[in-house]
């Protein structure tokens, strides 16, 4: 990921207003980081409330409480801490939480309580594929790969579901229940836009 | 796509198709593990422990100075093997059980094999505990503590294969328990040999086979696959005075009690141990580094703060499969019958025995009455051996795997031999000691699957058409006994389950039991719903209680065997008459009847002679006390011997003989469960299971460096676990055929499921290509070379 300049949102620069001169001084001399998390924004100053070296995946576990997302791996291979920043799919432990600097990011804690994908996952049961989740340790991670998914291609197949995932493990081998928790879940998505 | 499962005798709630009771939890990520209880924004004061590890395969600590470690900021605690509280340590063995029951330390299952000291000058492979361990304010600082340390060892010749550590003069790993790296029998495992001779009365196997029209013979290596729990090894230990508490993820909450107590000399009630949901045992935890509980647990105690110790993946790799090198032989009549078999298997036990002896001497043992029993003439050796490589045991089945890897092997070398169709000599051959045969619930599982996979187009050995002008397809098939029958859980003792009716008829059912993704803890909703039918409630009416706590709850029935879907039911039925039993008895003076006069149907309480008199259930309750009524029972497992179901995996592939890479196409795993509990789950476990038996037929594999003993691939990068395009269509198929003890006669799967699929697979490969590999995990390179001799 780039790190790219952003111009600082109105929210921020509110919240701003109430800060004494010392305090934005302090901001400037300073490394500040701004990063919107499900909704909110939060500054973080680098090297007292974050490290340079510290994972996005740390920051959202271990600083906020946000424990929906798991590292297991910590090194990119089993996308268990898959969380949204700005609409695309990353990999939390394999992204800096400065790299996040003006970001919006989503965590599982941020969806919608009807979200249509964990609905989808929690209810599977059909005959055939067994249940989308057992132990559902990697579930918040193939919950946000399929929101990533489903954000761009609404209507995916099969097999397009099953690429799109193919980067997330389940050691309970829940796969085949995934893929019709995820084309259950487009079939929400779009029954519930057609009743608005 | 597979038709649903049609189940034996129709129950309300039992057997159902259904989400998860946990589903909404573990979806929304609001399902808390214990890496998310053990997080600073509830522990504020938490510290972090770090173990060293070994960088050598075998060497001993000659100089060890912590100065600099000490004196680093940020470091609370640097504890060394030379520490009185560590040196004073009994030394153990990982598996004191194999969790299936609670033992002390001096009934402890593999007395012969304590091998471990916990934190040891001593190593025996790389990446084994080694002598420091330490708490500080952060994992980095930890990290930095650790690599500060002066260390001067004496490197020690090393040795990895078992058949080189049997040999004169190999390295020595443990010279006071085993001074030729070989194991000794124990009571447990039993001899090293098995002999089995009726007809025969010399006992000498080889010369039975003289009297054999044909033999045959073959070798099968299973090699060292690693459970790979997402939920890495964690806990947090805090004292409050003397009273210790851990939160975990160890699949065992009672004998973890044990452990702790018993290893660090304290009360049994000053231990508390909690444990929430986990992410996936699969064996994990049976075997391996259990001393970190007791090593955070005194860094604790020293600090006088919460330590966390988390382990990661790298360290998570700290047991595996027991590997196994297997020889066969077999020797039968012109028309099939089998009048010899003879197996041996020699295992890399590696570093430790933690529960090795159980893979390979207990599980055969069990095959040959479960299995063999009507072959004459039987013969099983088995030894472990010591290596400088990874501690192995147990993994989703103890030994099955690697057992069903030779016996699905000769049956398949043999029939094709004789001419003969593998299943029809398998059914002619195979089945339970008390069983006429053909064994009824092989017949079904083998019959079953055969029509699903379209067995009877099956070509001859590499005779099929070739595809894409370089592939090959070919079909294959095992079978194994099942286990984890009633009668063969009866060593975990009594089992307990609680069941609160509240005052409003809603249920707080306590059926404490680790839920590491099996779905027991739906079993056990299904099961209480069915037993308290006559509420008039259903399962949404009945609060599982999921965190296990060895202070406020009964026994844990331990997360092992996969037993848990039917044995707590099995008590709750037990649990609920007598709640019937309380209810009519505090209602019999409002109905001025005798409780016996009365009865509760569908929720509603009447008397018997006049049903019109009556209330509900619901509104009696509410117009009492308030106070829930609670029943509690405990019953031993029934010892009746009722037999085993059996289990069998068809498997199509498809061979590129160009790359020799192997794709499965499709997989049928058909088990006879008895009873299905939870049709959900249970096809959970059979679909699911295939992640870890295709990785383990053709990818996963701990790969060393043989000059240095240095594990190469610690990793999930290049290990390499099947992802969702890696894990073809899947068949579930349950089936009912045989029955078990007790109300639902139910028995375990989620091993069996695992268990029959390399050879599955293996032998589909065999169909495709007409070349036999007789190793896993079937890597293209192998293909190649097998390709290339022909």
């Amino acid at each position: 990921m780039v790190l790219t300049e952003v111009s600082k949102p109105a929210a921020v620069a509110v919240q701003r207003l109430d800060r004494s001169i010392t305090e934005v001084l302090d901001d400037q001399l300073r490394s500040f980081i701004k990063i919107r998390i499900n909704g909110e924004w939060h500054d973080f100053q680098v090297e007292r409330d974050i490290q340079p070296s510290d994972s996005l995946a740390y920051l959202l576990r271990e600083k906020l409480g946000l424990t929906g997302l798991k590292v297991a791996c910590d090194e990119g291979a089993c996308g268990a801490c898959s969380v949204i920043m700005d609409g695309k799919l990353v990999l939390s432990c394999m992204t800096l939480a400065v790299e996040a600097n003006g970001y919006e990011v989503l965590t599982i804690e941020g969806l919608e309580k009807d979200d249509p994908v964990v609905e989808a996952f929690a209810e599977q049961s059909e005959p055939g594929y067994g249940t989308a989740l057992q132990c559902g340790h990697c579930t918040p991670g193939f919950v946000m790969a399929a929101k990533a998914l489903l954000n761009v291609n609404p209507r995916p197949t099969l097999d397009e579901v099953r690429e799109a995932l193919s980067g997330n493990i389940c050691r309970c081998g829940c796969y085949a229940a995934i893929a019709q928790a995820v084309l259950h879940a487009s079939n929400k998505i779009a029954e519930r836009a057609s009743k608005r | 796509m597979s038709k649903q499962f049609k189940p034996r005798v129709a129950r309300k709630y039992v057997g159902t198709y259904r989400p998860r009771i946990d589903a909404q939890e573990k979806a929304s990520g609001r399902a808390l593990y214990a890496d998310d209880i053990a997080s600073k924004t509830r522990f504020p004061n938490m510290l972090y422990a770090k173990i060293l590890r070994s960088q050598h395969a075998h060497a001993r600590i000659k100089h060890l100075d912590i100065t600099i470690a000490q004196n680093l900021p940020g470091v609370r605690a640097v504890l060394t093997y030379r520490d009185p509280e560590i040196a004073s340590l009994k030394p153990t063995t990982a598996g004191w059980t194999d969790g299936v029951d609670t033992v002390s330390y001096d009934r402890m299952m593999w007395k012969p094999f304590r091998d471990r000291r916990i934190l040891s000058d001593y190593v025996c492979w790389v990446g084994d505990e080694a002598g420091v361990v330490v708490a500080a304010e952060s994992e980095r600082i930890a990290d930095q503590a650790l690599r500060s340390i002066d260390i001067e060892w004496e490197v020690l010749p090393f040795v990895l294969d078992p058949i080189e550590a049997m040999k004169p003069g190999a390295p020595v790993v443990h010279p006071e328990i085993a001074p030729d790296n070989v194991l000794p029998p124990d009571p447990v495992g039993g001899p090293d040999a098995f002999v089995k001779t009726p007809s025969f009365l010399d006992a000498d196997i080889e010369k039975s086979f003289a009297h054999a029209d044909v033999v045959a013979e073959a070798t099968s290596t299973y090699h060292n696959a690693n459970h790979c729990s997402l939920d890495n090894w964690c806990c947090v230990a805090e004292w409050k005075d003397d009273k210790l508490t851990i939160w975990s993820n160890s699949y065992e909450a009672d004998q973890t009690r044990m452990f702790v107590s018993q290893t660090l000399g304290i009360p049994l009630n000053s231990v508390r141990i909690i444990v929430t949901y986990v992410g996936g045992s699969f064996g994990r935890g049976a075997i391996g580094d259990r001393s970190f509980f007791i090593l955070t647990a005194i860094l604790a105690k020293r600090t006088g703060r919460p330590v966390k110790f988390r382990h990661t993946r790298r360290e998570s790799f700290c047991n595996t499969r027991q590997p196994v090198i297997y020889s066969g032989k077999i020797g039968a009549t012109k028309d099939g019958k089998i009048t010899s078999l003879y197996f041996k298997g020699i295992g890399n036990v590696g570093a430790y025995g933690d529960q090795p002896m159980f893979a390979l001497k207990f599980a055969p043992t069990e095959a040959a009455a479960a299995a063999f029993a009507h072959i004459p003439n039987l013969k099983m050796e088995a030894y472990g051996v010591y290596t400088n490589k990874i501690p192995a045991g147990i993994m989703r089945g103890v030994g099955n795997s690697e057992l069903n890897l030779i016996l699905g092997h000769i049956v398949d070398v043999l029939a094709e031999k004789l001419e003969m169709d593998p299943i029809e000599l398998v059914l002619k051959n195979i089945g339970y000691e008390s069983e006429t045969l053909p064994d009824k619930s092989l017949e079904a599982v083998l019959r079953e699957g055969s029509k699903r996979i379209g067995w009877k187009n099956r070509h001859r050995p590499g005779q099929g058409p070739t595809y894409d002008s370089t592939k090959k397809r070919g079909i294959g098939f095992s079978f194994h006994p099942g286990w984890h029958t009633e009668w063969q859980e009866t060593r975990r003792g009594q089992i307990q389950v609680g069941i609160k009716v509240n005052p409003d008829c809603t249920v707080t059912l306590y059926a404490p039991t680790i839920e590491t993704g099996t779905g027991s803890n739906v079993c056990n909703v299904l099961g209480c719903a069915e037993a308290l039918s006559f509420l008039g409630i259903g399962p949404g009416d009945i609060h599982w209680v999921a965190t296990v706590d060895t202070e406020t709850g009964l026994k844990d029935t331990v997360q092992t065997d996969s037993a848990v879907s039917f044995l707590q039911s099995e008590v709750m039925a037990l649990a609920a008459k007598e709640i019937k039993t309380k209810i009519l008895e505090s209602a019999a003076p409002k109905f001025k009847v005798a409780p016996e006069e009365l009865d509760i149907v569908d929720g509603r309480i009447y008397i018997k002679v006049s049903p019109d008199k009556g209330m509900p259930v619901k509104e009696f309750l509410w117009e009492g006390d308030l106070v829930p009524i609670i029943a509690t029972a405990s019953k031993r497992p029934s010892t009746e011997n009722t037999g085993v179901p059996f289990m069998a995996t068809f498997a199509e592939v498809e061979v590129d003989t160009a790359t020799g890479q192997v794709q499965v196409l499709k997989i049928v795993i058909v088990s006879d469960l008895g009873t299905v509990m939870y049709a959900s789950g249970a096809e959970a476990q059979q679909v699911g299971g295939q992640c870890i038996g295709i990785g383990e037929s053709l990818t996963e594999e701990i790969v060393y460096d043989e000059a240095t003993g240095v594990p190469l691939n610690f990793n999930w990068i290049d290990y390499k676990i099947p992802t969702m395009v890696d894990v073809p269509e899947v068949e579930p198929v349950l089936m009912e055929v045989w029955r078990g003890a007790g109300e639902y006669g139910a028995c375990g799967m989620g091993e069996a499921v695992v268990t029959c699929t390399p050879r599955a697979i293996a032998n589909a490969v065999y169909n495709a290509i007409g070349v036999r590999i007789d190793d896993i995990p079937i890597k293209p390179e192998k293909v190649l070379a097998a390709l290339c001799k022909t």
